[in-house]
């Protein structure tokens, strides 16, 4: 006897499509499954037999074959697990096999028969609503995220009889309690969507007020940022305090964080409200920045989409890491290539970065930096080229023994968010009908059309551009700069004092020093 | 020495003088391992031939002694740079005395070294690892000497050497490189492209021969041969080590004229010129003092060509408007930094703006940690 059931298999960021097939016939009692099914599925067969049996239901002593169609995608994970048993249970006449019709099962199970939650299930709620079947039935602990999805009736089940009990026109479990729900789900995020540093106001920022300047202005368009300053300066402090000065996230931006967040395998209980803030360590390999290390695996570029992506010494990253890095700044997303499988995801992220300014960390600072010609050309290499080209400001942190501790701040975080938001609000008004919603994105053409200048800044980059401290790329990224202080100056013309600071902020290829001649 | 003085072709140094810078090159080992006392170096290579050769040479003195006395006949002679010897006209003046070397091998050309030093020449010596400020310092020198038709000498090797060579290059001057090997290997490679670019207008010249790898004795020796050179040596920063001071102590062994530039008092880096100051050297601010000091020294200096531009001086400053002239004197004295501008109460859009345009100008530079340095501009630019 034939029976037919329907899931899904994740495959980047999105879910595709798999209908199981089991077929029960006499013949050599065994549990054959077909289709380009990874280990995690070839296992679900220990599990499937156990749990039906642990339910209290028959598992037929004949010849089993599981067909996953369509034939050519690879499945991967144990997700497959709830819809593989009911097949299985309808083909041996203990479920009416038409019931497996237009409904979708996502669940593992457990040896007792119980459903467990698997990764993903954003992803799988989405494309079930999109593929036009109306319901989903999947894990209680899960079901709250996927109910996140508008116009498809989600269905919990904390077991296999409850599927079945479901499927047969009974009613679903009770989604969990949903205090309980979120304490997991918070138990379970650590480390995810929870920054990585608790929540931390500007207003602790003593001194250091032309970091913390540029630190709004690199918020207000979206600008890359390169710190750089001897050790113990505060560069992580400031850095850290970015997303308390960044706007919320918008409904679509939501959804996008919560769906990736949801591919990691953590729970997920209610739409991402905070921006996404990523700090990886320095011991990072390309595979865990972009991803793609395990099938399906999520690097930090893409979870740090939306957000920050903050590298912390940025020079001791290897050189391999960095220039990984040149996609996703580039076109915002990233494309994964293994032997087996491709994906594209979405990487459209602020990157700030911290480094020293020499390998000792001192150069600048009075004679304390022992570091030869050698060690900074070193150092220098290690930073310019492809990365240092596209951070857009710098900022040099120096020691200022005269007024350390006993500084005032400069703002406190909800003014510079007060400030960040209405410079956002003026570059989404401007440039909202281009498609692009922040300074930072904008390409040539726009450039062209939305910075005006007048002849003084004309003439102030020109002479940039004739002494050489101006390439092409770079007069670009000093003229979305300036435009995004003129947006914080709330002008609509960019005026010389802008292009001024933009151009005092222009990262210099040479970090540390005019010591090569 | 009447065999010596046998003229040969032009642009060849004569065979004594030849066979000398062949037998350093073949001791150029043990000489290396006498480096280790600069003093024992200095004197070893004041020795004549015959002294030399038994006092380094060891087991290998038999064999050297026969092929020396066959130069010339089978030994292969250095090809593709041109040489001249203290026996040819031109050779330059400073280079008499025991202490120095009887031949230089030149690249660029004999009769250009010959007409460089005919102009006044100027050694700037200093650290291998200096300042960022001292490295400005030492450009701006070299620029202004070299637009004001002086020969800047240095070696090529880290630090103020490469500034001074930088500055001329800037100027469209000329200057001498003193190399520490020879002239076929460009020691330390790292500097082959600026060594390139000196001998375009300039001069290389080294007392080895061609192939001969550059050791540190070789560097040390090139020292002598840089102050040699020179009426006036400028010491720009050096710490208070006998390796840093190596070439300011040799200039006042030979009783040449010897300047320094200060620094900050608390500084180690500038602990070497505050020391000699002390002990009598001229004290040199910028490339105005040279010129005085020369003046005083030698009369007013010759013509120099015209094409070239006058000194660049202060006059690029009076004309600024008001904020810039206040914003570069802070920054001259010690507001280095935006924060600390800001920090003395300025409108934070008013100093970027400030320090964009003085950068723009060339009045300031970027120095270490994003520091700004005030520096003279180069004429006709900005």
């Amino acid at each position: 006897m034939l029976a037919r059931a329907h899931t899904f298999t994740i495959e980047g960021l999105h879910a595709r499509r798999v209908t199981v097939e089991v077929d029960i016939r006499r013949g050599l009692p065994g549990f054959a499954i077909v289709g380009l099914a990874d280990a995690a599925v070839r296992e679900a067969r220990e599990r499937i037999n156990a749990a039906i049996l642990n339910s209290g239901y028959e598992f037929p002593a004949r010849r089993i074959v599981a067909n996953l169609a369509p034939g050519d995608v690879r499945k991967a994970g144990p997700g497959l697990d709830l819809a593989l048993a009911c097949a299985v249970l309808g083909a041996s006449g203990q479920l009416a096999p038409e019931n497996l019709e237009r409904v979708v099962l996502f669940g593992e199970l457990a040896l007792d028969g119980a459903v467990r939650a698997s990764r993903g299930t954003l992803a799988v709620a989405h494309a079930t609503q999109r593929a036009g079947v109306p319901r989903l039935v999947l894990a209680g602990a899960r079901a709250r995220e996927a109910a996140l999805i508008d116009g498809l009736q989600v269905v919990a089940v904390e077991r296999l009889n409850s599927a079945v009990r479901v499927l047969d026109g009974g009613p679903g479990d009770a989604l969990p309690d949903e205090r309980a729900d979120a304490n997991a789900a918070k138990q379970r995020t650590v480390g995810t969507l929870a920054p990585a540093f608790p929540a931390m106001d500007l207003g602790e920022v003593r001194g250091q007020h032309h970091a913390v300047r540029t630190l709004v202005i690199a918020a207000a368009g979206a600008h890359n940022l390169l710190l750089s300053g001897p050790p113990g300066i505060g560069k992580t402090m400031i850095a850290g305090r970015l997303p308390s000065i960044l706007p919320p996230l918008s409904r679509t931006e939501a959804i996008d964080v919560t769906r990736i967040h949801s591919l990691t395998g953590a729970g997920v209980h209610a739409l991402a409200a905070r921006r996404p803030f990523r700090a990886p360590h320095h011991s990072i390999t390309a595979a865990g920045l972009l991803g793609g290390a395990r099938l399906g695996s999520v690097g930090e570029v893409v979870l740090a989409h939306h957000g920050v992506l903050f590298l912390d010494e940025l020079s001791e990253f290897t050189r391999p890491t960095l220039e990984a890095l040149r996609q996703p700044l580039e076109e915002g997303r990233v494309a994964i290539a293994r032997a087996h499988h491709s994906a594209v995801y979405p990487a459209r992220f602020m990157l700030v970065a911290a480094t020293n300014p020499c390998p000792c960390g001192y150069a600048g600072d009075g004679d304390r930096c022992d570091c030869s010609e050698a060690d900074m050309a070193r150092h220098r290499r290690r930073l310019s080229g492809p990365l240092l080209d596209r951070i857009d400001l710098l900022v040099n942190l120096q020691r200022d023994t005269s007024r350390d501790l006993d500084a005032d701040p400069l703002l406190s975080s909800s003014q510079a968010r007060e400030q960040v938001a209405s410079a956002r609000e003026r570059q989404a008004r401007r440039l909202s009908p281009e498609g692009v919603l922040v300074n930072a994105h904008m390409d040539v053409r726009m450039l062209a059309l939305h910075v005006r200048l007048d002849e003084r800044c004309e003439r102030m980059l020109s002479v940039a551009r004739q002494a050489g401290l101006l390439s092409a790329r770079g007069e670009h990224r000093v003229l979305r700069v300036a435009r995004t202080i003129a947006d914080l100056g709330d002008s609509d013309r960019v005026r010389p004092t802008d292009v001024g600071a933009a151009l005092a902020l222009r990262p210099d290829v040479v970090l540390a020093g005019s010591r090569v001649a | 020495m009447s065999a010596a003085r046998q003229v040969m072709g032009s642009g060849r140094a004569c065979a004594s003088c030849l066979r000398r810078s062949w037998l350093l090159g073949e001791l150029s080992g043990p000489l290396d391992y006498c480096a280790r006392d600069r003093q024992r170096l200095m004197e070893l290579l004041e020795l004549a031939d015959n002294e030399l050769l038994p006092a380094v040479a060891g087991r290998r003195a038999a064999e050297l002694r026969d092929r020396y006395q066959r130069f010339g006949a089978g030994e292969p002679t250095p090809t593709g740079q041109a040489e001249t010897c203290r026996h040819r006209a031109g050779y330059p003046r400073g280079l008499s005395g025991a202490w120095a070397p009887p031949m230089l091998e030149v690249a660029g050309g004999a009769q250009r070294l010959a007409k460089l030093t005919t102009a006044p020449v100027v050694a700037i010596v200093g650290s291998r690892k200096p300042s960022d400020y001292a490295m400005e310092i030492a450009r701006d020198l070299a620029r202004g000497l070299a637009t004001s038709g002086v020969t800047v000498s240095a070696c090529l090797t880290d630090g103020i050497s490469v500034a001074a060579h930088a500055g001329t290059l800037e100027a469209h001057g000329a200057s001498i490189a003193v190399m520490g090997g020879g002239l076929g290997v460009c020691c330390p490679a790292r500097r082959r492209s600026l060594y390139g670019r000196v001998i375009e207008a300039g001069c290389a010249v080294s007392e080895l021969p061609q192939k001969c790898n550059g050791r540190r004795w070789g560097q040390l020796a090139a020292e002598r041969i840089v102050v040699g050179l020179a009426q006036l040596t400028v010491l720009v920063e050096a710490e208070h080590t006998p390796g840093e001071l190596a070439a300011a102590r040799i200039a006042q062994a030979r009783g040449r004229t010897l300047g320094a530039i200060p620094g900050r008092v608390s500084s180690p880096l500038a602990a070497g010129p505050h020391a000699l100051l002390r002990s009598g050297a001229e004290l040199i601010r910028g490339p105005h003092d040279v010129l005085e000091l020369l003046h005083s020294m030698n009369g007013p200096l010759p013509d120099t060509d015209s094409d070239k531009p006058p000194l660049p001086d202060r006059v690029a400053v009076s004309g600024l408007p008001g904020e810039l002239q206040e914003t570069l004197a802070r920054v001259g004295s010690g507001c280095d930094t935006p924060e600390k501008l800001m920090c003395a109460g300025a409108d934070p859009a008013g100093v970027l703006l400030a320090l964009s345009e003085l950068e723009l100008l060339g009045l300031l530079a970027r120095g270490d940690g994003g520091r700004y340095l005030p520096r003279q501009p180069l004429a006709g630019l900005g």
